[in-house]
């Protein structure tokens, strides 16, 4: 993938994250659209998270990691309330992205049920 | 039984017996009394009541590609065979002293316990971090305590686990758990953790155990949001400048074993999916916690915590996997849980008799039940773990004098959300103590039915007015009334903090396999270890147990592998 796009995706992920922010209080997802059409729509393939031979294997996270920089999207959602799900005690910036971020279905938030009150709009 | 032996060996052959005739093994499901003669080496161990179906299964193959149920008779195809993986799929190979797989509250003290007693030391952590939950931490101070004492509190913690424990265990942590707790206050100062020792002073359960003296080593790393995993960071911090290499986000896949059984070996998968071998000249150990989030194990060994909710992430029994399949025994189906919720309220009310209702709202127990046994009574998918203690304006003089310490309304609002003040020494997203003008006001709060709720409270309050508890048989000088706005109400979640069942280990931690022998260079420590527990339910009698017996196991194994 080209860094024009890796660039691109890293503004949209840091602009939605953020308009999640200001949502948060509300209950309507800021963006209704799966990321699987999300990333299709920014170039991304499928060949590109499961493979070239298109085998719809599960998708390590490490696939995440080769467009978006962990510590950047913790940066991005530094100031975010109640907390920064990017940065958490769990799993310091670690955290697999899979746990929120689904691509074929809708996301969700991870941190309910343990976590009251934590409620994150998840793109 | 002999009668060369004494009655605590008797004991320990009691608990080994018996975890080698039911628990699970690779041989399980072979022939009973291959198993049994195999075992005779042990001592004079019975290995009765064969039947013919279970001597049927002799029949059924060596292991095929998933284990099998402890007859014989189930396929367990959430622990597979693991698969050989090629010479040429590793990307590299390391050689230590000591591997360690998992950097916990067992792991760290491990490593750096071996690294100081001169080994070289690997720890293999599937996180990114070291990760470790809870923060007290206990262990009896031998200096200051009789052994009349100690050996009372080991009694204790015997009943506590239905006498279904191995004492051997239990007296190790007993008898060294003192030192371990100072070493790990110690070591983990050094590595710039904020860590006091509160002595004897937290641990209010031990009260009417002995009359002789017995005192305590009890780690704190908080006040919360700082944690024993705040702590586990820091004792890592000391581990790596004692030498030892921590690799993160290595998840261990399997051990490498010798054909004589020895395990000489971990082999991880690292991000990128490439495979790295670590060999271990002197011993892997593994410290790789328990099973809570593989749903499939959990419903087989604890089908009891179907219905919680789980606190912790990625404990998916890894270790569990590995252990069995280079040997090891799992201890029979029936495994020891932890749920509790100390963040709701205040953790010193959690023990305190008031009125306690269900997620409907219908009293439902006696309320003198412990948290730590709350559980059972709330097995079910609606319940899942909830209930809520409930009590009026005039608590503070009511309950004067009940178990735990009173917090005053003042104090209270740390622990309520709608409260504006801000939350000190809490985490704000697990509170959940209400208050209230009105009783159907305060139902809605805790998320009951509140018709069901009122109508409880009723009930209650006319047997509080008897003084006579008809429905659950709770003391008169318990049956505090709910009469008095303002209501309060403490809605605790009981969800699954540890399960502390294990594999089956000798005195040392070493791993023993289905004739009882030890498995060379296998040893498991922290909540992967068996017999330390045997109830029902982990039980709180002496706070911070849990997180004492890994310090303590960690430490001693750690030093015991480094001089083999």
């Amino acid at each position: 993938m080209n860094t024009n796009i890796k660039n691109k995706l890293v503004f949209a992920l840091a602009l939605t994250l953020l308009l999640g922010g200001l949502f948060a209080g509300g209950a309507v997802a800021a963006d209704g659209v799966q990321l699987d059409q999300f990333h299709a729509s920014q170039g991304v393939a499928c060949a590109d998270c499961h493979g070239a031979d298109n085998q719809r294997e599960a998708v390590p996270m490490i696939k995440c990691l080769e467009c978006h920089d962990t510590k950047a999207v913790a940066a991005a959602t530094a100031d975010l309330q109640p907390t920064n799900p990017h940065d958490n005690r769990h799993f310091s910036t670690e955290t697999d992205c899979n746990y929120c971020h689904h691509q074929h279905q809708k996301s969700e938030n991870f941190c309910t049920p343990c976590h009251l009150r934590f409620e994150f709009v998840v793109p | 039984m002999s009668k060369e032996k004494s009655p605590e060996e008797n004991a320990v052959d009691q608990y080994t017996a018996n975890v080698l005739q039911n628990g699970i093994s690779r041989r399980s499901f072979m022939s009973r009394a291959a198993v049994g003669a195999a075992a005779a080496g042990l001592g004079a161990m019975s290995l009765t009541g064969l039947t013919g179906s279970k001597a049927e299964a002799a029949s059924v193959a060596e292991c095929g590609e998933f284990a099998k149920s402890s007859d014989g008779g189930a396929t367990l195809d959430f622990m597979p065979k693991p698969e050989l993986i090629a010479e040429k799929e590793i990307a590299s190979t390391k050689t230590f002293d000591v591997v360690v797989v998992g950097a916990g509250a067992s792991g760290v003290p491990a490593a750096l316990s071996a690294a100081e007693n001169g080994a070289k030391v690997a720890v293999l952590q599937k996180q990114a971090i070291v990760v470790s939950q809870g923060n007290t931490g206990s262990g009896i101070d031998l200096a200051k305590s009789d052994k009349a004492g100690i050996e009372a509190l080991v009694n204790r913690l015997n009943a506590d686990s239905a006498h279904r424990c191995n004492p051997a265990l239990v007296r190790s942590w007993a008898y060294n758990s003192g030192e371990a707790i100072s070493w790990v206050i110690d070591r983990a100062k050094k590595g710039g953790a904020t860590v006091v020792d509160q002595g004897t002073g937290p641990q209010h359960g031990i009260r009417g155990i002995t009359e002789y003296p017995l005192n305590f080593v009890t780690s704190y790393f908080g006040p919360k949001p700082y944690t024993a995993g705040d702590g586990m960071r820091a004792l890592a911090k000391t581990a790596e400048k004692a030498g030892v290499k921590f690799f993160f986000n290595m998840p261990a896949q399997q051990l490498v074993q010798e054909k004589s059984g020895r395990v000489v070996g971990v082999i991880s998968k690292g991000r990128d999916g490439k495979y790295y071998r670590f060999m271990a000249k002197k011993g892997v150990i593994l410290a790789a916690g328990d099973y809570q989030n593989n749903e499939a194990m959990s419903n087989y060994f604890i089908p009891d915590a179907k219905n919680f909710v789980r606190k912790q992430m990625d404990r998916t029994g890894d270790g569990f996997t590995m252990a069995f399949w280079a040997g090891g025994v799992i201890e029979p189906l029936g495994h020891t849980k932890m749920l509790h919720d100390f963040d709701a309220g205040p953790a010193a009310m959690c023990d305190m008799p008031f009125l306690a209702v269900n997620r409907k709202g219908e009293r439902f127990v006696n309320e003198t039940v412990a948290m730590s046994l709350m559980n059972n009574y709330l097995r079910d998918a609606e319940n899942a773990g909830h209930y809520s203690q409930v009590f009026d304006a005039d608590y503070m003089t009511g309950a004067k004098g009940w178990p735990g310490k009173l917090y005053s309304p003042e104090e209270l609002k740390n622990y309520m959300p709608e409260d504006p003040s801000p939350k000190k020494g809490v985490f704000p997203s697990q509170t959940n103590t209400y208050k209230a003008d009105t009783l159907e006001e305060l139902a809605v709060k805790l998320e009951c039915d509140p018709k069901t709720f009122v109508a409880s409270v009723k009930r209650y309050n006319e047997l509080c007015k008897a003084g006579k508890d008809d429905d659950f048989g709770k003391p008169a000088n318990r049956l505090l009334p709910v009469e008095k706005a303002p209501f309060y109400g403490i809605h605790r979640r009981m969800r699954v903090s540890a399960i502390t069942s294990g594999m089956l280990v000798n005195a040392n931690h070493q791993a023993l396999n289905a004739d009882g022998q030890p498995i060379n260079g296998l040893f498991i420590v922290g909540n992967m270890g068996g017999g330390f527990y045997g109830g029902v339910d982990y039980p709180l009698t002496v706070f911070g147990l849990s997180l004492g017996r890994c310090y303590t196991f960690g430490y001693l194994t750690g030093k015991h592998v480094a001089k083999l």
